[in-house]
């Protein structure tokens, strides 16, 4: 019963096991990898404040980002995932989180980021706070592997306030 | 495939598959490609696989010596000739 199958099926099973544990020592060597990410972002303009016929604030905004996200690529990074977010209080959410903008790199190369966007999703609130209201911007990347663990991080940049009335 | 042959291609397989997973993570790791640790890890596979699936005359060098068909006839297999009843006793003997 020793068959150039039964030899077949175990190398392959074989194989593939070692294969698992090649791509959890790839995942777990990314553990150590200490990125120094640099980012910036500023409001440039506020294109217009209304409130919605439903109660809600609505912002559209131009902004720009500038962030370098070179040294999150390791060996087995297949792509970053980055997003940026404006983060604010009101009464009814101790966190309010709305995403602005969001871009997918997928490789090194593309990771010095310089653009001016207008906000590609307007900042709607859930109801009427956004007057005056000073709003944090904050930049999320997730950091997504060939094999393993994706690495999910954050930074705030700066901080600018929404004017005390509507503009249309 | 013999029986020393048996041992000799399990031992040959799991080192080579070992040696060449470790050595394509090396590989992979200083050049920073994923995709040729791949390579370089498949490539490996096909090479265990081509040494340890075939049954290569290398591994029939340990041949089991058969004994001679004449020796069954020169030494009979002893006869059973046991009634019942003295099977009996011995299962008895041992009770005691």
């Amino acid at each position: 019963m020793h068959s150039w199958v039964q030899r077949l099926l175990t190398t392959a099973t074989t194989a593939a096991l070692l294969l698992l544990a090649a791509c959890c020592a790839a995942s777990a060597l990314d553990a150590f990898h200490v990125p120094s990410v640099q980012a910036q972002a500023h409001v440039t303009k506020i294109n217009r404040f209304h409130k919605q016929l439903n109660g809600n604030d609505k912002v559209t905004l131009t902004f720009n980002v500038s962030a370098n996200l070179e040294s999150l690529f390791t060996w087995s990074t297949k792509q970053v995932f980055v997003f940026l977010t404006a983060e604010y209080e009101n009464s009814k959410n101790s966190l309010n989180q709305v995403s602005l903008w969001d871009h997918i790199i997928p490789d090194k190369d593309k990771a010095n980021l310089q653009v001016e966007v207008k906000s590609k999703y307007p900042l709607i609130d859930q109801g009427s706070s956004l007057r005056g209201k000073k709003v944090q911007l904050v930049l999320h990347w997730h950091v997504m592997p060939k094999a393993g663990v994706m690495i999910r991080d954050r930074m705030a940049l700066s901080e600018f306030n929404l004017p005390d009335s509507y503009t249309s | 495939m013999d029986w020393q042959g048996q041992k000799l291609a399990e031992m040959l397989m799991q080192l080579l598959l070992v040696a060449s997973a470790v050595a394509a993570f090396v590989v992979g790791y200083a050049m920073a490609d994923f995709q040729l640790m791949l390579l370089v890890y498949a490539g490996g596979v096909v090479l265990t696989a081509l040494v340890t699936v075939p049954n290569w005359p290398f591994f029939n060098r340990h041949p089991l010596k058969w004994l001679d068909a004449a020796e069954a006839d020169r030494h009979p297999r002893p006869q059973v000739s046991a009634a019942p009843s003295t099977a009996g006793k011995k299962k008895a003997g041992k009770n005691k």
